[in-house]
């Protein structure tokens, strides 16, 4: 009787466990001078969009079987063979999904948009705000500089801060050293270094282009304030004076789970927040080196210029 | 009602698919231009952001002309097993594309088939295995 209420009370006591580790406990191993260890190469491809689809307005999480097909549907419809639309459409389309890596599932909560605050998956945005940054496709380029920023190799608009899914190269490495964490970011190939310690941000006169990283621990969990961005990178329509706080949770051997929140009150109605897990993967982290090779520069300029030569009739 | 789920889904995403990848095409090639190109590798360049390809395109008089023809970023290529191995320099392949804007002999490289048919493209829609172009 006794044996069987000491097997009860372990059985039990074991499923408290296994429902505490789901419940985010787990507990991550640490790196030689004692934080939580984050280091490895993670991916956060995933095809869930950051805001959540129409028809699925009050459907916050999708079932198991919703969610294959969702994957289905998308995989269906990215490798699809499209010739619809004519050859302008064919040629915008540009090449087929071989070329890409866009990911095949939808994240593992089964959420069905990435924003998870406000409920209803939408970023707030503010009515009249101030419209994105200038891309320059209002004029034929005459340069570089009227060409849009990922064109320059210069910010791609989903490699952050924050760090979001895109066509590919969604992979990033952390490193960690006493004092400080490094976020390799394959997209344009940024390194973000961002200090560890209870310094002030740079004096607000001073704006960079990945903006002004500080970090500190709450418990387990790395959290990461950014401002200090500048004019030109606008996520989201958002102002200079974004305010970003990112949070990075190891919540198993496998995951880092990353959280930011997103506040400016010139752009949005409310501060929003979006949920991505991130998946250890296989490195290497690839170079991606993109002005030594972007012969495509060369090429829309020697476009635009043909351009004018058609119009002028020559 | 999964049916309509779906459809719904489709329709959103199409309209909000990006029309770019790395650059505006249409900024580059011309779509009154398409070309369809028959050729052997003479070099790849697994370069970012853009991979190119060179090929030697024969024409019925004998005259050869070199092409160049853009392909995806490396990086992604790599992770789908496509490596300096998948195209040997003497390779045939076929390509279907635009050509550049300004005359010159560049295009984009929409499809590329390998002689025996097989296509850096596929149709496979098995979300458990990655489309792979091997």
């Amino acid at each position: 009787m006794k044996c069987k209420a000491i097997a009860l009370a372990v059985v039990i006591l074991a499923g408290a466990l296994s429902a505490q580790s789901k419940a985010g406990k787990y507990n991550p191993p640490r790196t030689p001078d004692g934080q939580p260890d984050l280091q490895g190469v993670w991916t956060n491809v995933t095809i869930t969009p950051l805001e959540r689809p129409a028809n699925l307005a009050g459907k916050e999480f999708f079932t198991p079987a919703e969610a294959r097909q969702y994957e289905k549907d998308t995989v269906d419809r990215n490798n699809a063979d499209r010739r619809d639309g004519g050859a302008q459409a064919d040629l915008n389309r540009a090449y087929n999904d071989a070329w890409y890596d866009r990911g095949t599932k939808v994240v593992e909560t089964l959420r069905t948009s990435l924003v998870i605050d406000p409920p209803d998956g939408h970023v707030p945005r503010k009515a009249g705000a101030p419209a994105g940054p200038p891309v320059g496709f209002n004029r034929p380029p005459e340069g570089p500089e009227d060409r849009s920023l990922p064109e320059r190799c210069i910010l791609w608009p989903t490699a952050g801060p924050p760090m979001m899914p895109s066509f590919y190269n969604n992979n990033y490495q952390i490193v960690q050293g006493p004092g400080y964490v490094m976020i390799l970011v394959e997209m344009i190939h940024d390194a973000r270094i961002i200090p560890i310690d209870p310094r002030p941000h740079v004096d607000s006169k001073i704006r960079e282009w990945l903006g002004d990283s500080r970090g500190h621990w709450e418990g387990n969990t790395l959290v990461v304030e950014t401002t200090n961005f500048n004019d030109k990178t606008r996520f989201q329509r958002a102002s200079e004076n974004m305010k970003l706080v990112e949070r990075f949770t190891r919540t198993a051997p496998d995951t880092v789970m990353y959280e930011f929140t997103v506040d400016d009150p010139s752009a949005f109605t409310r501060p929003w927040t979006a949920q991505i897990p991130m998946k250890r993967t296989d490195g290497p982290i690839i170079e991606y080196a993109c002005n030594e090779g972007n012969y495509a520069m060369e090429g829309m300029l020697a476009g635009a210029r043909a351009d004018e030569k058609k119009a002028a009739g020559k | 009602m999964r049916n309509r789920l779906a459809l719904g889904i489709a329709g959103l995403l199409m309209a909000a698919a990006p029309m770019w990848a790395h650059h505006a095409f249409a900024a580059e090639f011309d779509a009154q231009k398409p070309v369809k190109l028959k050729g052997t590798v003479v070099k790849v360049e697994f370069i970012n952001p853009h991979s190119w390809i060179h090929i030697d395109v024969k024409d019925a008089d004998g005259k050869v002309t070199r092409w160049m023809v853009e392909g995806g970023s490396p990086n992604a290529l790599f992770r789908r097993g496509v490596n300096k191995d998948a195209l040997p320099q003497g390779t045939e392949i076929s390509v279907d594309g635009y050509q550049a804007k300004d005359g010159s002999n560049r295009a984009n490289g929409r499809d590329i088939t390998f002689a025996d048919g097989k296509k850096l493209f596929v149709g496979g829609s098995n979300p458990d295995e990655q489309p792979n172009a091997k």
